[in-house]
């Protein structure tokens, strides 16, 4: 197998998935020549993430990549995760071939999306 | 243990143990060349053309008309440029849904003076005879069509096609690697003048293969070097591959006319087994004039390779239709030219089916794959 195995066991048993109902804020994450496609939601309690979910189109990769991503996220300051990086979200998953490193980019852009739109929300409030 | 089910036996067979038996001693004790004059050699020629003689006797062809070569791609490179090299200019006719070694040969030559047609196919996967016939040329020097296509078994109607080359002298090159050894394929009959055919599809090893050519076919040489298989194809003959080979091709004729519709069957169960229970999916490639073993599926909304991946968690190797190369991903080729939309396309697996596969079998995958799409679905933001 040529991915890691905490790779397939988030494929195998995905963490936090599905839509959320009245996020704070919700990112999406696009890898056009892939078509992939990740979706993030974010549940905010005072700049703290308590709760994220996704919906993801892609490989096998993407779809782990989003979970390990959403649990990676749990607990975090949405100041921070506007700035998080792929490389975290790799970590996160064990690691990624490297013909499959955009799972991680998707991830990651859907994350900082979600937060920047849960920052801007809050502002307006 | 998860049961193990291999499904992709258009990719490549395991040898059959009666093969391997035919090739081991060709490793040992009669590892001569086969150019050697001494018994040494002698032997391993004998093997080699042991073999032509059975790969011969089941094309009914003549045997000085068997060259053998390293594989699929090879016979296709030489029969094509072989034709082009002996014309120097001209006209070819291929189809769109060809296998690459045919598609990029044509677009290579199309760089060196030469020009190509591509005709196109209908939602089957299948070539019109009138088109070939409406983009025949004075200067058609070659019409080169596939006998079934490897991901959706689609059967082109070659003996059509060679119908109206041979009535204009123009030469017929079937790509048969994937029917040859599965269904009959009559040289004959079909109006073949040029016909490539590999080892490992049908339970043969890898790295051989041949090409038939008809006596009289105008074809030069594309590999230079000794005087090997009558000039035309220089190199020392890969001896217990070409005895696999021949030994594979035997075993074929004798359990193919069984095997087909056994593997038909077994094909349709499985169609039947998923579109009864899964919605958006849809059957690739002709209803019935395809190959026996051949399921090509489209679960819309669902990425092939997530589905390969699922199934080979589960102990199953099918193949995808949409391959991520360098986080590149395009939707099969084929699938496109057959006018399959992309949300469709991007969904596509193939199941080929082979002398192992049982009911049993059938019924695992059809048990493990309903879940897994209902479950990858679940997960996508698209609205299904």
């Amino acid at each position: 197998m040529r991915y890691s195995e905490t790779l397939v066991d988030h494929f195998r048993n995905p963490r936090n998935a599905g839509m959320m109902r009245e996020p704070d804020g919700v990112g999406e994450g696009e890898y056009p020549e892939c078509m992939d496609l990740a979706r993030v939601y974010l549940r905010v309690r005072g700049g703290q993430v308590v709760e994220a979910r996704f919906q993801s189109y892609g490989c096998g990769p993407t779809i782990a990549t989003s979970s390990a991503g959403t649990e990676l996220i749990t607990g975090a300051q949405l100041a921070e995760l506007v700035e998080l990086s792929s490389a975290r979200v790799e970590r996160a998953v064990g690691g990624l071939p490297e013909d499959r490193a955009h799972a991680a980019e998707v991830v990651s852009a859907a994350i900082r999306a979600a937060a920047r739109d849960a920052l801007g929300r809050a502002g307006r409030t | 243990m998860n049961r193990r089910v291999y499904l992709d036996h258009n990719a490549s067979t395991p040898v059959h143990p009666e093969v391997l038996e035919a090739m081991l001693p060709y490793f040992g004790e009669r590892f001569g060349n086969p150019s050697s004059v001494h018994a040494f050699g002698r032997e391993a020629r004998d093997g080699v053309e042991t073999a032509r003689e059975q790969v011969a006797g089941f094309l009914r062809t003549g045997r000085d008309e068997i060259v053998f070569t390293s594989g699929g791609t090879e016979s296709d490179n030489f029969a094509i440029k072989g034709v082009a090299a002996a014309r120097g200019h001209g006209h070819i006719i291929t189809s769109a849904i060809e296998h690459h070694a045919v598609l990029r040969t044509c677009q290579t030559l199309e760089t060196q003076g030469f020009e190509a047609t591509y005709v196109p196919v209908d939602g089957y996967g299948m070539v019109d005879p009138d088109d070939v016939k409406r983009a025949l040329r004075p200067d058609t020097i070659l019409v080169s069509l596939m006998h079934a296509n490897s991901e959706v078994g689609t059967l082109q109607p070659v003996a059509a096609v060679g119908a109206l080359t041979r009535e204009r002298g123009i030469p017929f090159h079937v790509d048969a690697v994937q029917t040859f050894g599965k269904i009959l394929v009559d040289v004959e009959g079909f109006g073949i003048d040029l016909l490539s055919f590999s080892g490992h599809k049908i339970y043969g090893p890898k790295g051989v293969a041949g090409l038939y050519i008809r006596k009289g076919t105008k074809l030069v040489a594309v590999q230079h070097g000794g005087e090997h298989e009558r000039h035309r194809r220089a190199g020392t003959e890969n001896v217990p591959g070409i005895v696999g080979l021949g030994r594979a091709v035997e075993i074929r004729g004798r359990d193919m006319e069984a095997e087909a519709p056994r593997l038909a069957a077994l094909r349709d169960r499985l169609w039947q087994g998923i579109s009864a229970v899964s919605h958006e999916v849809r059957l690739n490639g002709h209803p019935t004039r395809r190959l026996p073993g051949t399921c090509n599926v489209c679960f819309r909304h669902v990425e092939s390779e997530s589905i390969v991946l699922g199934l080979d968690l589960k102990g199953i190797g099918v193949s995808a239709g949409s391959a991520c190369t360098s986080g590149n991903v395009e939707p099969s080729y084929v699938l496109v030219a057959m006018g399959v939309p992309v949300d469709w396309a991007m969904g596509s697996v193939r199941c080929s089916l082979g002398r192992s596969t049982t009911a049993e079998d059938i019924d695992y995958v059809i048990e493990a794959v309903v879940p897994l799409v209902a479950r990858l679905r679940s997960l996508s933001p698209a609205r299904v």
